[in-house]
């Protein structure tokens, strides 16, 4: 699958990512990196920078989006975007994780991630709570198409089942 | 004040006795809420990985809603807050972005204009409300060493968020004080607690909670408070599986902070939010830490 729109994606990530000059702020601020080293900001940074491409090896779905590499970044690189930039990227292309396309499956089934069921139903009769106003459907059905939601899933329900076979 | 309550999914349905606490606290304080048919935030981290323009359009129908009443949104949950203040700030300062979720708002008789703002509890309270007026409620002060974890989603990006300095957060310590609690430094204080790759590796996620509850259990609190519900769950259910994992030997107990504050004012029915903990706490007894009437001490 050719898409010419990840070009201009990556042209604006590598522009997002000039300012980094590799001092490793990043990556001594994560607590990922801290535990499991191969997700590293600072190497998926520089992957853009001077490949020009994704890293690879895809740690970038390993970042737990705390935002502390970008608090602390010197250079004001706003790493967190471009992780999000680099998992858009290749998330059309299906290596999404299963739990991230789960994720949006939840979302588009139920409008929310966090199921509820009879228990939790019960739960918020036993306390007194209100029952909460449901979200139309049809508006979350609208959202996803418009916006394009649908193929990324596609995208990856595919990648999903090829693995299986 | 009447704001529109959002308390997200994750205290829904899987923390109600918070949002309960959320809800018994703050008519005391003059507060009403109105609730209204939000989907999720959606949750920052995995919605917008897929796609961005699928988060910001999910989070811009929701903040439209309350627009359309004329109401702010209080939140209740940290990713539900990063998730909303983040998408109104794209919303805001790209007219780009704001016209293209507009034209899709459009079909669900919606418009996005950037007239409400969105606080979160802990803004409620602190900024709002304020300590002194809080402190002057408590009628039974809690006596117990705590730590607090404000969350990485209320603390950063800070100039975006600006609910407490990112680095060295104090206004939660602060709450805590307001109800004679004792809020201990602590090494890590604005460490994450892993919640966010639990599902994607979730070996990963609980030796970065170890880490943190390491650098918890340092300084011996008797609990951990915090102001997010999925931090909650991660501290509170996660610690016994970082014991199996790495032979630790957590064992604290976690609240959220409008729980506290609702036992420290002495509201009827808190021990219906305390029964579902996981991890027990012998709070000190009413009889004992009742604040004596101050007119009774001779000064
Ligand atoms: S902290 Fe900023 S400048 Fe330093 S390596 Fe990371 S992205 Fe580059
Ligand atoms: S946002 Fe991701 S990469 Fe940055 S410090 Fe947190 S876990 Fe690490």
């Amino acid at each position: 699958m050719v898409d010419n729109s990840h070009n201009q994606e990556l042209e604006d990530l590598r522009e997002a990512a000039r300012p980094c000059f590799q001092c490793g702020i990043c990556a001594s601020s994560c607590p990922v990196f801290r535990v499991a080293p191969e997700m590293n900001p600072r190497m998926s940074v520089d992957s853009i920078i001077t490949d020009g491409q994704v890293p690879a090896e895809g740690n970038e779905w390993l970042c737990a989006y705390c935002l502390m590499c970008e608090e602390r970044c010197p250079m004001g690189v706003s790493l967190t975007e471009i992780l999000m930039g680099i998992r858009n990227i290749s998330s059309k292309e299906g290596k999404a994780p299963p739990d991230f396309v789960e994720s949006a499956e939840a979302l588009l089934a139920r409008g929310c991630l966090s199921p509820t069921s009879n228990r939790s139903v019960k739960k918020r009769v036993d306390l007194g709570l209100p029952d909460l106003p449901q979200p139309d459907p049809e508006h979350v059905k609208l959202i996803f198409e418009v916006t394009g939601a649908y193929e990324v899933l596609e995208a990856n329900r595919v990648a999903v089942k090829e693995e299986a076979e | 004040m009447k704001y529109a309550f959002f308390p997200g999914c994750t205290m829904a349905n899987r923390l109600q006795f918070a949002e309960k606490s959320v809800r018994m606290i703050v008519p005391e304080f003059g507060v009403e809420l109105v609730d209204l048919a939000f989907t999720c935030c959606p949750e920052p981290n995995a919605v917008r990985s897929l796609s961005e323009d699928t988060w910001v359009t999910f989070a811009a129908r929701n903040i439209a809603l309350a627009e359309a009443e004329n109401l702010d949104i209080l939140t209740a949950c940290a990713g539900c807050h990063e998730s909303l203040t983040l998408a109104k700030h794209e919303l805001d300062t790209k007219p780009e972005r704001k016209e293209k979720a507009n034209e899709i708002l459009k079909g669900m008789g919606l418009e996005y204009k950037g007239t409400s703002s969105i606080i979160h509890v802990h803004q409620l309270l602190f900024d709002e409300i304020g300590v002194e007026t809080i402190s002057a409620k408590v009628v039974r002060p809690l006596p117990i060493k705590v730590v607090t974890h404000s969350g990485c989603h209320l603390l950063r990006p800070q100039k975006i968020l600006q609910v407490d300095d990112a680095e060295v957060p104090v206004k939660l310590d602060m709450l805590c004080e307001a109800l004679g609690m004792d809020p201990l430094e602590y090494m890590d204080k604005v460490m994450c607690c892993g919640a966010g790759v639990r599902k994607t590796d979730s070996d990963t996620s609980y030796a970065v909670l170890k880490e943190k509850m390491t650098s918890m259990v340092m300084v011996e609190p008797d609990a951990i408070v915090v102001f997010c519900p999925t931090c909650f769950i991660t501290f509170e259910s996660g610690q016994r599986i970082t014991n199996r994992l790495f032979k630790t030997e957590f064992k604290l107990p976690v609240f959220y902070y409008t729980e506290l504050l609702a036992i420290a004012m002495g509201l009827p029915d808190t021990d219906a939010l305390l029964a579902d903990h996981r991890v027990k706490i012998e709070l000190p007894e009413f009889s004992d830490t009742k604040k004596e009437d101050s007119e009774s001490i001779p000064t």
